[in-house]
């Protein structure tokens, strides 16, 4: 029977973000939550898995007591277990310490693991780091955005789009794969699937202690990263009219502007003017 | 008393709202227009258990408890409110008689189909003759040695047109003098058994109302629904049921009309500012979000008192009245906070204004919702 281990996020279900002008982090207690789009096809990918053989899925999830959710949702889509880590010690951890808090669950609770699946990046932070770093902690082979996961003998093979080409990797197992926004059409929950979730009893949470973390452990402070500014960007727009002869006007433009046009073109504009004299 | 959702109701919610925003928005406005079946929603609707909504498991339902089952038909009247119909006719007063009343062998036969949405469920009681007044129903059942001959006709009858298990009131000779009825399952191939035209109607256009006709139409023994003179009985208790399903689609209805209104408030300008910072149309907006939260909380103790297995009866009339003149009264505020634009078929209150007022209408009037509740205070010992 293949383990696979899916790690999943709540994420904010807001476009508009709220964020905590103070800390720089987003204020997640005030957004509904939601199951983060890319984690979502990372089950997907798991459950397709599933469908083809004997597997066993465990969801993971870390964050606050909220975050339950999407464990619960995870197990109506069809994941066997789920387990949420959380803990204030936790709260504040970088994708460093993430990676690190994970590896030591999945050392702990899944030493026999084959496969770990992620989405390739969640929609509240989007820094992609997560999946990777997990691999780096558990000392296994990883491939990132992946398109279509299939198992292949002992082994799993990716397709991912990359540039302007589909790439097709295989990889031995123990490994991980991060699953790709494009990637699948996830599936909705079925109603009876969401009733079974709260009538069972497979979802574990589990804190820093149980977990064997230092009793000095304190993420927000461990974490290397800071992040010293949170911001939305503002999107500008300006009319501006040139006036005067064609030469002037032309020039102008490129002085300006030729560096816009130019990538939009995909030509050194200044090249082609001179080809035009 | 909590009164937040629990994390499983709010996860009902959010997946119900999922589908309905992704699968049926995009195809209501046409739908509407030309008063359509959406088979091909139906087919997507089937493995998520909409059509099993509170139907065990060992019948292939979702087994919800009863306020999941409000929210479920809450949320996709919110987006459909013809297709939220279909569904809460087909699972309250299509399958719950046979649930509650029917023999093992008659739940075995007919509920999986029905659960698993192969069939739609319909239930018709209403004749030219007989509504508010069931005692009034003329369709008859004669019985032979191998079954029961039904003639009649029923009318106005919600899934009409796509049914495939038909409950039937009907009366017999000597039902007719006592003022009984009974009830018959009918499946769709019977001989005698055929659907009338699709009724024009004002609203819920893409649910095929229609008239059922039953000439000389024979059904075994047991297709009987409980027992003979059973009828009137098992009547109350599936409408009992089906208001709550019909508040919860009122309440769709309401949100639906609610949240455009607010949207437009705040992105209409007039004299130079969103009408929204108009103290009219705030007063029209709180009146809206208070009598929207008084329905939702009067529908979900309703429901919660089901669940408990108390006595319903008078809180689901309750519901179903204080629902269905919020749908009325705040789609008739929407219409009214989007001026022309809301006349148009181009925005959906149009609709939301359409589909509002049969909620008053079907499964007991609000006259009817009132004796109920009025025989359930003179009840009481004072």
């Amino acid at each position: 029977m293949l383990n696979i281990i899916v790690c999943i996020k709540q994420v904010p279900m807001v476009s508009e973000l709220p964020w905590d002008s103070k800390t720089g982090t987003l204020r997640r207690e005030v957004a509904p939550g939601m199951l983060d789009p890319a984690s979502r096809r990372a089950l997907e990918a798991a459950l397709r898995i599933k469908a083809g053989q004997p597997a066993r899925i465990s969801a993971v999830a870390m964050g606050p007591p909220m975050a339950e959710e999407v464990l619960y949702e995870a197990k109506a889509l069809g994941a066997d277990t789920g387990i949420l880590l959380t803990d204030r010690k936790m709260a504040g951890a970088d994708t460093y310490l993430t990676s690190f808090i994970l590896g030591e669950l999945i050392r702990r609770e899944f030493p026999d693991f084959d496969l770990i699946l992620c989405g390739s990046q969640t929609s509240d932070s989007e820094t992609g780091q997560v999946g990777p770093q997990l691999a780096e902690e558990l000392g296994i082979p990883d491939i990132g955005y992946a398109r279509r996961v299939t198992i292949v003998n002992s082994s799993v093979k990716v397709e991912r789009h990359v540039d302007d080409y589909f790439e097709v990797l295989e990889m031995d197992l123990p490994g991980l794969v991060t699953v790709d926004l494009a990637a699948y059409q996830p599936r909705y929950a079925p109603l009876e699937g969401l009733q079974a979730a709260f009538e069972s009893t497979d979802i574990r949470i589990i804190n820093a202690k149980a977990l064997g973390l230092d009793n000095t452990f304190n993420a927000l402070k461990d974490s290397p990263t800071r992040i010293i500014e949170v911001f939305s960007p503002t999107a500008r727009k300006e009319n501006r009219v040139l006036k005067g002869a064609v030469k002037k006007i032309v020039d102008g433009l490129f002085a300006d502007y030729g560096k816009v046009i130019s990538g939009a073109l995909g030509k050194d504009l200044k090249t082609y003017a001179h080809d035009g004299e | 008393m909590d009164f937040n959702p629990c994390t499983k109701h709010q996860l009902i919610r959010k997946s119900v709202r999922e589908f309905a925003e992704n699968e049926i928005k995009p195809h209501v406005s046409d739908l509407d227009r030309e008063a359509r079946f959406p088979w091909e929603i139906v087919e997507k609707m089937k493995p998520l258990n909409f059509f099993g909504l509170q139907t065990p498991r060992e019948y292939g339902g979702a087994d919800l408890d009863t306020i999941s089952y409000a929210i479920v038909i809450e949320e996709i009247s919110r987006v459909s409110a013809a297709l939220g119909l279909c569904v809460t006719v087909h699972n309250s007063v299509g399958i719950y008689p046979i649930l509650k009343f029917g023999t093992k062998t008659q739940k075995t036969t007919f509920v999986p189909d029905l659960a698993g949405g192969a069939r739609i469920g319909a239930f018709c009681l209403t004749e030219a003759n007989a509504g508010s007044d069931a005692g009034g129903v003329e369709t008859h059942a004669v019985e032979v040695a191998d079954g029961y001959v039904l003639n009649g006709t029923k009318i106005f009858v919600t899934n009409g047109g796509v049914c495939g298990t038909i409950l039937v009131f009907a009366v017999s000779e000597t039902e007719a003098k006592k003022g009984l009825a009974s009830v018959f399952i009918v499946e769709k191939e019977r001989p005698g058994f055929s659907v009338g035209e699709i009724e024009d109607l004002c609203g819920m256009r893409a649910n095929p109302v229609s008239s059922l006709f039953f000439e000389d139409c024979k059904v075994p023994h047991e297709n009987l629904l409980g027992r003979m003179g059973q009828g009137i009985k098992i009547g109350l208790s599936a409408l009992d049921t089906g208001r709550i399903g019909i508040a919860a689609q009122a309440l769709g209805i309401a949100q639906a009309a609610f949240e455009a209104a607010a949207s437009y408030a705040k992105e209409r300008q007039q004299f130079s500012r969103p009408i929204s910072k108009f103290q009219t149309i705030q007063n029209y907006l709180a009146d809206i979000a208070t009598e929207i939260d008084a329905s939702r909380l009067l529908l979900y103790r309703a429901a919660a008192r089901k669940d408990s297995g108390q006595p319903f009866s008078a809180e689901s009339s309750m519901a179903k009245l204080h629902c269905s003149a919020t749908a009325r009264k705040v789609t008739d505020l929407a219409v009214q906070i989007h001026g022309g634009y809301g006349y148009s078929k181009e925005y959906d209150v149009e609709r939301y204004f359409r589909d509002a007022k049969v909620t008053q209408i079907y499964e007991g009037t609000s006259e009817v919702q009132k004796l109920v509740i009025a025989r359930s205070i003179l009840s009481q010992p004072s």
